[in-house]
């Protein structure tokens, strides 16, 4: 049974979606597809935020290099020669799936995140938030003066909407499968001992600094994914469309979500994605003299997340997983989780 | 603290989802709010979306846009709708954000069904928003988005009601040379905007086409505030420049201003509607002399079709238009309803055929014709001058 539950997972998740896609309106489409991106970025910078205890604020970055790279990779060689004519020739010609070019985003997110990673995350706490807030930044400039490539400012318009149901809920089941498959192994083990206390996990035996850098490596893989997704789901992207603000929400989903807690990510993602769009609906519906409230979507989100901050500060699922809780709820008792220190060595033992 | 498994985060995940519920069910599911003052409500009305970033960092020219395109279906309304139905505006709030703006193109397109929509005023959000109506067949029509290669970007049911940034550029260029006399010029440039860096090539290319001269020309980013650097070079010039063509965004538009004219140059600026901002009196005060720019409207224009609608949006809203982009919204609806009127159906594609064939149609921001086969209007363009920190209308040019 327990060897059946991903396959069951893949065939339900992939048998809706299929259905979804025939049977509901571009609207809905759009909104489930916005939803499988931000679980995919929630879930992917939690391993980092969440489970190796490393504040990440560059999530931004990676997506943009993912959106970036795909849209010049699928863009039809016709459509480059007259939007971006300097691109280097060998590079105007390619016309690649889109599975490839996403595949050649990942890399090269998981390559500048490495590069990266080697320098900044020998810093700890703010100091490593500020410095990947860095890294947004200079992704950010390069693709605002890179103009033969990028096309600056103006960013990178019609790309091919590729972004279908499948395509996205498919990438989001790997990306979930395979941090949930991480973070109960015993490298996710390593990872939360780090987040714990780096010494006492050193002491016994796990290498703190290749830990911290694997997550942080692998959760710019699947944002760049995510990226690639967006860039072809919105069919324009510019420098600006990665920015702060961005970032600022996915962290959002990861902290209301509970950080620590990959069913809690994909729990927040979802709240994230469907509360603005059902407050902008109520928003429209309660006009006051006939003026809609418009703001006030933004202002109720930012009260929910006020308050569960305030009487929830470890996020609505704290650092248990959805399945936990639901067994919790029926009476029956797991055995309690690992402290710290047990973590640490049951990470040693498997090492 | 791994031990604490208390039943508590079932508690928050409860509310929400309730909350959830709950916002949904307030939610009709039209949620638009109904066209003011239906007189008498009639059994079927136009939908037609407006789109703006009425939140965010478009939020101080968007807002407008959408109070314009508001009075202008009031208006249609009072005056007994088109084909004798009443106009139904969906107006949703796209945030200034991406996501949020194509989600709301396709909410009015797929669940509302509009058969047109009209609004925001950055090409950011057009080029976003505008192919999701483009594949639906729904005709798009930008308020106030002004990159000339918008319609052929996007496709054919998008139009675009304000004029290119290369006819703005053509206008200022040739008051300079007609009005102002000039035959040499000098140019800064923003390097940071598609707009600004747009606005120079085609300055340059009617000022030089027409026998003028750049003597020099020189460049800055968006957020620099010291530009002595750039002043220094203009000041070494020997003879001066006649003009000084800055191409800025609202917020370096005072600060140029305040800084060339106290460094003691005194040359004519000039400009495009980067220009058309607060922003001059505001930061150069008394500097603020001599500045000539190229807008959509001048709202002080005594033409009686301006002062009709700065009367009627001052009497809705209490307060005159902020700024050139809501007329620019109520000609955007104004134009869509004259489509349909001329069209005699709401067809989208009929309406998308009649949007093509306007021709001479009057409105605030000049009069608008799309030539045959482009969707970019042929369109006057406003020049306003600034004198001791007031604004005043100087004429209207067609070039």
């Amino acid at each position: 049974m327990k060897r059946l539950l991903p396959v069951l997972w893949i065939v339900g998740v992939m048998g809706l979606a299929a259905l979804a896609q025939s049977a509901l309106n571009d609207y809905y489409q759009r909104v489930l597809a916005v939803i499988a991106i931000n679980i995919m970025l929630a879930v992917s910078l939690n391993l980092t935020n969440g489970f190796s205890g490393d504040f990440s604020l560059g999530h931004a970055a990676f997506m943009a290099i993912g959106a970036y790279t795909s849209a010049i990779l699928t863009l039809p060689a016709r459509t480059k020669a007259i939007v971006l004519p300097d691109l280097p020739p060998w590079l105007g010609q390619v016309e690649l799936p889109f599975l490839i070019a996403i595949l050649i985003g990942c890399a090269l997110a998981g390559l500048v995140a490495f590069l990266v990673g080697l320098p900044v995350l020998r810093l700890r706490g703010h100091y490593l938030s500020v410095a990947t807030l860095g890294l947004m930044v200079i992704v950010q400039v390069v693709a605002l003066n890179w103009q033969p490539i990028t096309r600056g400012a103006r960013g990178i318009s019609g790309l091919p909407p590729l972004t279908t149901l499948l395509w996205a809920y498919g990438l989001m089941l790997v990306t979930v499968m395979v941090i949930w498959r991480i973070v109960h192994s015993s490298l996710g083990r390593a990872m939360m001992a780090v987040r714990e206390d780096e010494l006492a996990a050193a002491c016994r035996g796990v290498r703190v600094f290749r830990t911290r850098l694997f997550a942080f490596v692998t959760g710019a893989l699947f944002a760049s994914a995510a990226g690639a997704l967006w860039a072809h789901l919105i069919t324009a992207i510019t420098p600006s469309s990665f920015s702060f603000l961005l970032t600022f929400n996915v962290v959002a989903m990861v902290v209301i979500g509970g950080a620590g807690s990959v069913s809690g990510s994909v729990i927040g993602a979802v709240l994230m994605t469907l509360l603005p769009e059902l407050l902008r609906r109520v928003e429209t519906a309660l006009a006051i003299g006939g003026q809609p409230l418009y703001g006030l979507s933004q202002i109720v989100i930012a009260v929910l997340m006020l308050l569960v901050m305030i009487f929830r500060p470890q996020g609505l699922m704290g650092r248990h997983e959805l399945i936990q809780v639901l067994a919790g709820l029926s009476g029956a008792r797991n055995k309690p989780s690992s402290a710290p220190a047990e973590l640490a060595g049951e990470a040693q033992r498997v090492a | 603290m791994f031990q604490a498994r208390s039943r508590l985060p079932v508690l928050p995940v409860i509310a929400l989802t309730l909350a959830l519920v709950v916002s949904a069910c307030a939610a009709p599911p039209p949620a638009a709010q109904p066209a003011q003052q239906p007189a008498a409500p009639a059994a079927e009305t136009i939908k037609i979306g407006a789109l703006y970033g009425v939140t965010g960092g478009m939020s101080s020219i968007d807002a407008p846009g959408m109070n314009g395109m508001k009075l202008a279906a009031k208006q249609i309304n009072a005056a007994g709708g088109v084909l004798g139905k009443q106009i139904e505006l969906i107006a949703i709030d796209g945030k200034t954000d991406q996501t949020a703006t194509t989600n709301a193109a396709s909410e009015m397109i797929n669940v509302h069904k509009v058969v047109a929509i009209g609004g925001l005023n950055d090409s950011t959000f057009a080029l976003a928003a505008g192919p999701i109506a483009q594949k639906a067949g729904i005709p798009f029509v930008t308020a106030g988005a002004t990159l000339p290669t918008l319609p052929e970007q996007i496709g054919d049911y998008f139009f675009m009601a304000p004029f290119g940034d290369d006819a703005q550029a053509y206008a200022i260029a040739d008051y300079a040379i007609d009005d102002l006399g000039a035959k040499t010029a000098y140019m800064l440039v923003d390097q940071a905007y598609d707009f600004t860096t747009a606005l120079a090539k085609f300055f340059k290319e009617r000022f030089t086409g027409r026998g003028g001269t750049i003597v020099l020309e020189d460049i800055y980013k968006s957020g620099d505030t010291d530009f002595s650097a750039q002043i220094a070079k203009v000041k070494a010039l020997d003879p001066q420049p006649d003009v000084l063509f800055i191409s800025a965004v609202p917020s370096e538009a005072g600060l140029t201003t305040k800084q060339f004219r106290e460094a003691g140059l005194t040359a004519p600026i000039i400009s495009g509607d980067g220009f058309d901002t607060t922003l001059i009196a505001e930061v150069a005060g008394e500097n603020a002399d001599d500045v000539y720019y190229s807008t959509h409207a001048g709202l002080d224009n005594p033409d009686p079709k301006v002062q009709n609608f700065v009367k009627a949006y001052t009497e809705e809203y209490g307060r005159p238009p902020e700024n050139a982009f809501a007329a620019l919204g109520y000609d955007t609806l104004n134009l869509i309803a004259d489509a349909i009127k001329r069209a005699g159906s709401t067809d989208p594609k009929a309406i998308r055929d009649a949007l093509a064939a306007t021709q001479g149609f009057n409105a605030v921001t000049g009069q608008i014709s799309y030539a045959s086969g482009q969707r970019k209007p042929d369109k006057s363009i406003t020049i306003i001058k600034v004198q001791d920190g007031k604004y005043s209308f100087v004429k209207e040019i067609k070039p």
